[in-house]
């Protein structure tokens, strides 16, 4: 199930002596979040005496991933490995948009219609969706998970939006 | 102390009529979206955790366990079905079930799967009742040293048995560290990283980043290649459901040598299931009189791995409930469910609260029995769901998703942390990084701070304790052996032909 990248000669824009791009870009990554959790646990309190200050733990583990970072880029720097691959930007979007949008909108209009819109969002992020289809299938799911949630499984949250109710 | 007397008072709380129910509703729904082609087993018990809280702990256990037998049963369908495991342990069984599928036994096939992992499960059931009270005991002997050096133990099994890179898996460990740092310090209750956000006061919450990393992530990515999910599926009906006598004898010794092989390998700590069903295929491929057979539809070859990982799943139970250790993912998302009933795993659950552990195991007995008597008739039904097409079933998970989460807190949140999980999930699977020891590491955070912390205040500071306390020692030693083994070039070779022998 692995993606390999495609065949074709990928132009990269990393120089060719780094024979693993996707190790040496993901290397670097975690060595960018270990300096931002260095970075982050500044603040806090060190060693004091023999026992551990809030901020011994993150400092030594931040240390500890950007150490490995650091290996696995200089790994995709020694060995052949795969390419980057590819990114599709469609899928990504749509199904973040409608994360954010549900998230936004579950106050204000409540599960029903935000369920729905985020459904019909989150539809958007495959090129084979048939419209009827979806918003057939959103209102069934929408209906069920109105019943499930807060019916069946007794979880408070509001259904319809506010103004209505008022 | 007696293992009957005890196994009695958990088929007493098992039995109830309310627990019942909720074990049926788990194996169901388990099943119901282990089907779901490309959600596995973390994925599913992900999802679903959030529909367990509104209920009384045992009951939610039951139901979780419940979920995660379904789970894995319904992967195994798929592979035989369709061809697309749902997950890593039932990769090999698509080897030959798929074959036996396209020779019109798709049914034999689905009954050997399920009766193997039931006899598995039997066997596992009565291993867990026997070892849980001594293990008990030897926990109570660790003191935090030990803990500490357990953990690194099980932490570096879980890196070795893992799939790829050694020193990628290590990394994702410790990103999962890092992140279980989130939120307020134990002792001194100071805010760490958490930049003034009062949603991160209480730190990450761990079903959201399961959800995020493993849920929305797989989604994600199933997009990407979205049209290639073209399904090849096995058309003709299914016909003549149980095995004929001539399969049941071929497949006995290969259930049996399946179970003892899956709930030795369940018990380590490390990928459990997932190795033990390689495990088990290959050693029938190796004393088969007839090797060439396998990959062609040989029964055996169904039979062993399934019960080998439905033996290794129930036995990796083993060290969450008595040192309070999970042993793998979807171990961890169980502390994950414990923690958040306000359950510590660990020696005292096994004493504290009786009911909770043996009801648990009970549970886990009827649980596979429902998974036979329901799963057999309901193959149709199986069968028609995995000709839902992806373009709807996405969004629809992606909902259920993202209700799931709010109901968690009332957070909205929780839902857009979830979602920027899922795009780190997607970006660390498109580095070939592999979320599972993340989470491993995120749920062993705390565990690991506080005995660390706890070991170097008593030996005032002094590292070497580690070393020095001979328990302690054997097992640092143990965890050092199998790293150097794991990147010697010899075994690396054989764990990559492991793996890849699944994939072509």
């Amino acid at each position: 199930m692995s993606d390999t990248p495609s065949e074709a000669p990928v132009r990269s824009i990393l120089p060719k002596w780094i024979r693993g791009p996707q190790d040496f870009i993901g290397g670097l990554a975690m060595m960018a979040v270990a300096l931002f959790a260095l970075w982050a646990s500044s603040d806090l309190q060190g060693m004091h005496g023999f026992s551990f200050g809030a901020g011994t733990a993150p400092r030594m583990f931040a240390v500890l991933l950007f150490l490995l970072g650091a290996g696995v880029a200089v790994m995709g720097i020694l060995q052949d490995g795969p390419h980057l691959s590819h990114y599709s930007w469609r899928g990504p979007l749509f199904v973040s948009a409608s994360i954010v949008f549900f998230a936004l909108a579950i106050r204000p209009l409540g599960l029903v219609v935000s369920a729905f819109a985020s459904f019909l969002i989150a539809a958007m992020g495959s090129h084979e969706t048939k419209w009827m289809e979806a918003v057939i299938v959103g209102a069934c799911l929408t209906a069920g998970c109105a019943i499930l949630f807060p019916y069946i499984l007794g979880l408070p949250m509001p259904m319809f939006p506010r103004f209505l109710i008022q | 102390m007696d293992i009957f007397a005890n196994l009695a008072h958990g088929f007493a709380v098992a039995f109830s009529p309310i627990n019942l129910l909720m074990c049926l509703i788990g194996a169901l729904v388990g099943t119901l979206v282990g089907v779901l082609p490309g959600i596995g087993t973390i994925a599913t018990v992900a999802m679903l955790l959030p529909i367990t809280f509104g209920l009384p702990p045992v009951g939610a256990l039951i139901m979780l366990a419940g979920i995660y037998y379904g789970a894995q049963y319904g992967g195994s369908t798929t592979s035989i079905l369709v061809n697309i495991p749902g997950e890593a342990t039932s990769v090999v069984t698509a080897l030959d079930g798929h074959q036996m599928a396209k020779q019109g036994r798709a049914g034999p096939a689905l009954a050997i799967a399920a009766i193997g992992s039931f006899f598995a499960g039997c066997v596992a059931t009565v291993l867990i009742a026997v070892l849980g009270a001594p293990l008990t005991k030897l926990a109570l002997a660790f003191g935090p040293a030990e803990y500490f050096s357990l953990m690194v133990l099980g932490l570096i099994f879980a890196v070795v048995l893992a799939k790829g890179s050694v020193l990628k898996a290590i990394a994702m460990i410790v990103f999962g560290l890092l992140l279980s740092m989130v939120g307020s310090d134990i002792e001194t209750g100071a805010s760490r990283m958490a930049f003034n956000i009062p949603e991160l006061a209480d730190g990450l919450g761990f079903a959201t980043v399961a959800m995020g990393v493993f849920g929305f992530a797989e989604i994600i990515r199933n997009l990407d290649h979205g049209a290639e999910l073209n399904r090849d599926l096995v058309q003709q009906k299914i016909t003549g459901l149980m095995p004929t006598r001539k399969d049941l004898i071929d497949s006995a010794p290969a259930i049996g040598r399946g179970t003892v092989l899956g709930s030795i390998l369940g018990i380590l700590p490390g990928g459990g299931a997932v190795i033990a069903s390689f495990a088990a295929y290959t050693l029938e491929k190796k004393i088969a009189k007839n090797p060439s057979r396998f990959g062609r539809g040989a029964i055996e070859g169904v039979a062993a791995p399934e019960s080998a990982n439905n033996a290794a799943a129930q036995t990796s139970f083993i060290p969450l409930l008595t040192l309070g250790i999970p042993p793998n993912a979807v171990m961890a998302l169980m502390v994950g469910a414990m923690t958040i009933h306000g359950i510590v795993p660990g020696p005292q659950v096994m004493q504290k609260q009786p009911d909770l552990v043996w009801g648990m195991i009970a549970s886990m007995w009827i649980g596979n029995l429902m998974l036979i008597i329901i799963n057999l008739p309901l193959v149709g039904i199986w069968v028609r769901l995995l000709r839902v097409p992806y373009r709807l079933m996405f969004p629809s998970i992606v909902i259920f998703c993202a209700i799931g989460i709010y109901s968690v807190n009332n957070a909205p949140v929780d839902v857009i942390l979830a979602g920027v999980f899922g795009l780190v999930g997607y970006w660390l699977i498109k580095h070939d990084f592999e979320p599972a020891p993340l989470l491993l590491g995120m749920v062993l955070g705390p565990l690991m701070e506080e005995n660390l912390r706890r070991a170097l205040l008593i030996s005032r500071g002094d590292w070497s304790v580690f070393v020095s306390r001979p328990l302690s020692a054997v097992l640092l030693a143990i965890a050092a052996g199998l790293l150097v083994l794991a990147v010697l070039p010899s075994l690396r070779a054989k764990r990559d032909e492991v793996f890849t022998e699944s994939e072509n």
